[in-house]
């Protein structure tokens, strides 16, 4: 007995100091559980992986106060990849091209958008996806289905009811649904009060609702001389229509994350909601939604061009990738987990309740099959497609040094023209304002030459709108 | 040769007492004023960590810039408010509750012991729960309300000025039981006798209160508001998990901004401004108050 534990405990030691510890970083919750399913195969090539968990929210200021410190405390990071211009820049991570070659993640499988914007920076590869985010446009089918509701909106707008293209349209749905406890939806009376649409409308990422509105009106982000473009026309058009809708909301929108917005649409209280590709997912789980087997997803509304066609542009805000920083004590190991978590298992990690993640891959939207846990493979090619039309047009977000502030600025003064402080024009121009104070604090040239190289690849995809 | 010995002695105490405050001085000047000069330094300088470009000194630009910006201004004038209004509800409540509780009565103690109960729950924490009391669909707060025949839909955190409201609300929770008890331990000290000599000369309840209970309770009265003062002036949590400083930046305050610009935007030199210019305000608030104490304690000696 005695030899027994004394060999248990000496083996134990040998695995301890045979195996590598490998520490990936990342925002605590459900997005952080494929870990746990590797771990066994990880323990059989000696790698231990130590999860490090931090909310949502403090993702960047955790990361790049480590960074700054450069004590190598992980291994591997998952982050935002709005700051990849700005850690790359820095050098606070490797380029990926050389393990690429040795273990190919297959990134031609990766959906043009992500693999050439949220990947790559000065030429390299700084890091694989991980979680795929696009806004997308989701409405109650069941509604918009009603014959008695179909006859009614055809009778007040002089068109069939059908999920919005246009904003106007989207304005006339959102309209046409709002109602008061006691009247009547579709044949049933209410018990409480409905509304036609919700937007995020809380301090975050409240921008990115605006982004759909205001690309989809021909707008950028700078000129190509790092002039702000955010306080033109299409940018105030775009909020002014943001503030119009509000009458067609819940009276709390403007305290809506990401939470009050699902809840909202899935706990049946709003008939449209525009929102991240995981919402499908959760409306189709009874514990959750109240509205299961009732959700239609379509691209985001945009504008009808002379031509007949729909110009829009579904902003893209968040997602995933995973990078190695430079100080990473065992990078090959953290690469081998990256590769694993966004290659190997990807479609697993993407089509289950289990996780929060979103597809990134052609592989994904092409297997609706694979999210039968969820919907038939019918309903899930519909949700597919809708999300791979919104990635085709998407509008990217910023991801050049300083992005994290530049947009912040954006958002704070959106949501303060939401909330009636200033007029749309006004907090424009003052952001506009903020955002040349920050192109100079961080050197305008240097800024200009990233910006313009940015472009580059926005055109390569048929993204830039500007001259 | 008496005297020589004395001051030989004298020498060997001071020594002894260098010695013994010289490790509280180095942790001063390593953990209080080390920091604080080299804020001030920083506050100097152009200085951004989401770029790698070097530092450019700037002078009192920072500070200008801040001066100059509405940001400021709305945190200031946010963090007025909450402290304008906080003060004197939380020390009216709290010297009420006090007064209530210096009575004997059945279960006191446990009464006293639930009154410990916000004050010791983490400020996050509760955060969150008065987050979802005040849920405009699904919070107690709006169904009670509804319950009364009231509007059941009040948007308290979306609506500029309700956010507000509701960031007091919750700090008044939470802070006015810790006046309360401070005040009601200022209560218990003071002598029964003085109460007794006030009755013996027939003195009214509300001139004893103001006469004696008032007077006697100024010391403590004039800390706990100035804590409040200084601990107001800070608030971060209430207002960072309510509302995150929105709509827009209608219920900022200052601690939340320099968190913003420290932690978001990671500019160095403008937080450091940003730092030092609270620094100024809080320590002008608080000499202030402490003028306007001592000038009404000689008052009312002179009186």
């Amino acid at each position: 007995m005695k030899r027994f534990l004394v060999l248990s405990i000496v083996l134990l030691m040998a695995i301890s100091v045979l195996s590598v510890k490998v520490v990936v970083f990342g925002d605590q919750g459900h997005n952080l559980v494929p870990l746990e399913w590797i771990k066994d195969e990880a323990a059989k090539k000696g790698i231990e992986i130590e999860i490090v968990g931090v909310p949502f929210t403090a993702v960047y200021e955790k990361l790049k106060t480590e960074f700054v410190g450069g004590t190598g405390a992980y291994d591997l990071v998952i982050f935002y990849p709005i700051y990849l211009g700005e850690f790359a820049d820095f050098g606070y991570l490797r380029p990926l091209d050389d393990y690429i070659k040795e273990l190919d993640p297959h990134l031609e499988d990766v959906i043009p958008a992500y693999r050439e914007l949220y990947l790559k920076y000065g030429g390299h590869v700084y890091a694989l996806p991980y979680d795929g985010d696009i806004l997308n446009l989701y409405y109650r089918r069941d509604l918009f289905e009603n014959e008695e509701e179909k006859a009614n909106f055809k009778k007040k707008y002089g068109y069939d009811l059908k999920p919005p293209e246009t904003w106007k349209e989207l304005r006339d749905v959102a309209e046409f649904f709002t109602r008061k406890k006691g009247e009547k939806l579709a044949g049933k009376i209410l018990d409480h009060d409905f509304y036609g649409y919700a937007f995020y409308g809380a301090r975050g990422f409240c921008y990115a609702w605006w982004n759909n509105r205001f690309a989809s009106y021909g707008g950028v982000y700078f000129d190509r001389d790092m002039n702000p473009m955010i306080n033109s026309e299409a940018g105030v058009k775009a909020l002014e229509d943001m503030i119009d809708i509000m009458k067609f909301c819940p009276p709390d929108v403007l305290s809506y994350g990401y939470e009050e917005l699902k809840d909202a649409f899935l706990l049946d209280r709003v008939a449209m909601v525009i929102q991240w590709p995981c919402v499908w997912k959760k409306g189709q789980d009874p514990k959750q939604s109240k509205i299961v087997g009732k959700i239609g997803v379509a691209h985001v509304p945009g504008v009808k061009k002379p031509d007949g066609t729909i110009y829009y542009r579904a902003a893209a805000p968040v997602g995933r990738v995973l990078g190695i920083p430079t100080t990473a004590k065992h990078p090959k190991e953290a690469y081998w987990i990256a590769w694993m978590l966004s290659y190997k298992l990807s479609t697993e990690c993407v089509s289950t309740s289990k996780t929060g993640l979103d597809p990134y891959r052609y592989s994904h939207v092409n297997h609706p099959e694979a999210f039968s846990e969820f919907a038939p493979a019918e309903e899930a090619k519909r949700y597919l497609d809708a999300v791979m039309q919104n990635l085709e047009h998407a509008f990217p977000d910023l991801n050049i040094p300083g992005a994290g502030e530049y947009l912040d600025a954006l958002d704070l003064y959106i949501t303060s023209a939401l909330a009636g402080k200033m007029s749309p024009k006004e907090a424009l121009d003052k952001a506009a304002e903020r955002w040349n104070e920050i192109t100079d604090m961080l050197d305008r040239e240097r800024q200009k030459k990233i910006y313009n190289n940015m472009i580059e690849s926005w055109k390569k995809l048929g993204f830039w709108a500007g001259d | 040769m008496k005297k020589k010995k004395r001051s030989s002695i004298r020498k060997n105490e001071l020594k002894f007492a260098a010695l013994m405050a010289l490790p509280g001085l180095v942790a001063l000047i390593v953990l209080v004023a080390g920091p604080l000069a080299y804020m001030v330094y920083n506050s100097a300088f152009s200085k951004s960590l989401a770029a790698p470009i070097p530092p450019r000194p700037v002078g009192f630009k920072n500070y200008i810039d801040l001066l100059k910006s509405d940001r400021f201004w709305n945190a200031f004038k946010n963090t007025m408010v909450i402290m304008g209004i906080g003060i004197p509800v939380q020390s009216f409540l709290g010297l009420l509750m006090a007064m209530l509780l210096s009575r004997e009565f059945k279960g006191k103690r446990l009464i006293v012991a639930l009154f410990l109960i916000p004050v010791m729950i983490t400020p996050v924490v509760s955060g969150f729960q008065w987050k979802i009391i005040f849920h405009e669909r699904f919070g107690p707060l709006n169904y009670i309300l509804g319950f009364l025949g009231f509007n059941p839909n009040i948007p308290w955190l979306a609506k500029p000025s309700l956010a507000l409201a509701s960031i007091l609300i919750m700090d008044t929770w939470q802070w006015t039981p810790f006046v309360a008890l401070v005040l009601l331990a200022g209560l218990s000290s003071i002598p029964r006798q003085v109460y007794e000599a006030a009755n013996v000369d027939g003195a009214s309840s509300w001139q004893i209160f103001w006469r004696v209970t008032m007077p006697l309770l100024r010391p403590i009265f004039t800390l706990v508001v100035l804590l409040r003062i200084i601990f107001i002036f800070k608030i971060f949590d209430p207002v960072y998990i309510l509302t995150g400083g929105g709509p827009g930046i209608s219920t900022e305050t200052l601690s939340v901004y320099t968190y913003y610009s420290g932690f978001k935007h990671f500019n160095v030199g403008r937080t450091a401004a940003l730092a030092v210019l609270q620094l100024v305000i809080i320590t002008i608030i608080a000499q202030l108050y402490m003028r306007f104490v001592m000038r009404r304690r000689e008052e009312v000696q002179r009186s």
